[in-house]
């Protein structure tokens, strides 16, 4: 019996190691075996097989779309970067209590439901909606475009308005971190500000962009509510065949095995990520 | 399989306390019905007149009957409600315990399409009557009466170029492959054979390129049309889909394609572990008389087998639902003829 005060650490560990394995590791594991069955009539066969990576991979339609996702992502994750470095690099300019107010308006969107967003900023890229009105309003349409809904351009714009908070903060956070002594000192050495933002700032600030992008890419991929409900007809992506595997089609297996593959990529995001954002950031 | 063993003793606990309770209240008729099948007043009055009790479960989804069903072999419920599509799993499992007709007054007062219910696919098996037609809706064609001129009589009209990018679709496989083959004219919607299932896969390719989207819930559906200019829509949910429309100040219409209309058809069945067959009779044919039928459709907004509603004329083709050939399939060809660009 272990003495009263060394039993609760224990049990902390215990509990810490317990938690991640038991919500974490043996899902992804059953969901790694389920890919190795096969379904037969509506009811899963619970013997080995690779079928569902073969169908995967010479199935004309599987890797065309996933290829188009990834493209995808990726595209929203430079749009989300692009639109989210001038932001933070803006409130790290701000002084004091102004900074923080202002970032916390800029989250305040991850407040609200995700449902409530993409319906609003449907419903804002429709035929009748806001855009297309101020569009006309302005003189810039002549008549209300379909370009902005139901396509992968609808996709594209609101993942990226979605996703902006999670771009915004870790640049902002890498941004922060960097000393103001090294700002001065590049001045002091008679330094443009353009030089010192190239030579000093951004180059400290990357790990933060790489891992806002991974992120952001990692979000977006696995996201299937997006594009069901503003990617209409054309804007067809993997996570929506992912999720018709689980719904309707209830081929669970195959469905696993499309987890699998998208796992992989997210997992190689995340290491890109990660990469990129040690690296520099423990060369300061 | 340790996970298994897990889940069978929690089922086996759940179960535990799900014959507890009813083991408590076991005078009472067990009913398990969709929310609006059911309603308090209903009850009152049946009880008041019969002077039998009732206890109504409400269930959400087709699985969960079949979970309750199955899981407790029957013996849980008296009476219960399920569409035709689904009995004849209860059947094969032996589930359902055959209906009476005799028992039924009501049920010979009932709408012409309901009264030989032989002619009611799925609601029999070898002769006997299983399931008794409550309540139906179908699936039908809602048009912008402003922009769609004439009136539209046929599914076709969703094909139409003159509408291209005004048509709102619904995101399910199933039904798209059955209601293109009936607007192919196939006999057998439900059946499918390899040919036919690629002419029908070509023409959902066809229809997917005059399509604005498609849509899966019917607030989804509601929302595109405010935002969009909608001519047409494929209405998964019938009439609660047009009321819905109509009380936001659309000028909408709806038909049932002369081709035939898909339609669900719920039906009351007893329970292979019913407990007092009299009983459950007095329940359904309660449920057919006329003030029961009109309320239902008043309420709901779906039509009952009782008195004419809104869902269907008299002279409507409606064709029930029923399991189709191979569902993975069918879903398997939705998700390629929506990667076809």
């Amino acid at each position: 019996m272990l003495p009263r005060d060394r039993r609760l650490p224990l049990l902390v560990t215990v509990l810490a190691f317990a938690l991640p394995v038991l919500f974490v590791l043996v899902p992804l594991a059953i969901f790694l075996v389920y890919s190795f069955f096969g379904v037969d009539q509506g009811t899963i066969v619970y013997t080995p097989t690779l079928g569902n990576y073969v169908r995967f991979f010479t199935d004309p339609i599987f890797l065309p779309v996933f290829w188009n996702t990834i493209v995808l992502c990726v595209s929203v994750a430079v749009i989300c970067i692009l639109l989210a470095y001038p932001s933070a690099y803006f409130l790290t300019t701000l002084k004091g209590r102004w900074r923080y107010a202002l970032l916390m308006l800029l989250l305040v969107p991850l407040l609200m439901s995700y449902v409530i967003k993409i319906y609003a900023i449907r419903s804002i890229l429709g035929l009748n909606g806001f855009l297309n009105k101020a569009l006309v309003a302005l003189g810039i349409l002549h008549e209300p475009s379909t370009l902005f809904v139901f396509n992968m351009n609808a996709i594209l714009l609101t993942l990226s308005l979605l996703l902006i908070p999670f771009a915004i903060l870790p640049i902002f956070l890498s941004l922060e971190r960097i000393p103001q002594t090294l700002l001065r000192a590049s001045d002091d050495l008679g330094a443009s500000g353009l030089q010192t933002f190239l030579r000093i700032t951004l180059p400290l600030s990357l790990p933060g962009v790489a891992s806002a992008a991974s992120f952001v890419f990692v979000l977006a991929i696995g996201d299937f509510l997006t594009p069901q409900m503003v990617g209409g007809i054309s804007g067809f992506t993997f996570g929506r065949i992912l999720y018709s595997q689980f719904g309707t089609a209830y081929n669970w297996p195959f469905g696993a095995a499309l987890s699998v593959a998208l796992a992989i990529v997210v997992i190689c995001a995340i290491l890109i990520g990660e990469r990129f954002g040690r690296n520099r950031g423990t060369s300061i | 399989m340790g996970l298994k063993k897990a889940f069978l003793r929690l089922a086996t606990i759940g179960l535990g306390i799900g014959l507890m309770t009813s083991a408590a209240l076991a005078a009472n008729l067990r009913v398990l019905a969709w929310d609006g099948y059911a309603d308090p007043d209903w009850v009152k009055d049946f009880t008041a007149a019969t002077g039998i009790g009732v206890d109504v479960v409400f269930i959400g989804s087709d699985d969960e009957i079949w979970a309750k069903i199955k899981g407790s072999e029957g013996q849980d419920f008296d009476v219960f409600a399920v569409n035709t599509a689904q009995l004849q799993r209860y059947i094969k499992a032996d589930l359902v315990s055959p209906i009476d007709i005799s028992k039924l007054p009501n049920q010979k007062e009932v709408l012409p399409r309901f009264r030989d219910l032989s002619q009611v696919s799925g609601d029999t098996k070898d002769g006997k009557v299983y399931g008794i037609p409550f309540c139906f809706d179908s699936i039908g064609l809602i048009y912008d009466t402003d922009k769609v001129k004439p009136a539209p009589t046929s599914m076709s009209v969703l094909w139409d170029p003159a509408y291209k990018g005004k048509i709102l679709a619904y995101d399910n496989g199933e039904h798209n492959f059955s209601f293109t083959a009936l607007t192919l004219g196939y006999k057998d919607p439900f059946n499918l054979n390899a040919e036919q299932m690629a002419a029908v896969k070509a023409k959902l390719v066809e229809l997917k390129r005059n399509v604005l989207s498609f849509y899966t819930t019917a607030d989804e559906a509601q929302q595109i049309y405010q935002n969009n200019d909608v001519a047409l829509i494929w209405a998964n949910y019938g009439q609660q889909q047009v009321k819905a429309l109509q009380k936001i100040g659309a000028h909408v219409a709806y038909i049932n394609p002369s081709e035939g209309a898909l339609a669900w058809l719920d039906n009351w069945v007893i329970s292979k572990g019913v407990r007092d067959n009299a009983a459950a009779e007095k329940w359904i044919d309660f449920m057919l008389t006329k003030k029961v039928g009109g309320e239902l459709s008043e309420r709901t907004g779906f039509g009952n087998t009782v008195v004419e509603s809104s869902s269907a004329g008299g002279n409507d083709k409606l064709v029930w639902l029923n399991n189709v050939e191979d569902p993975l399939k069918r879903s398997d060809l939705w998700n390629e003829i929506k990667a076809t660009p």
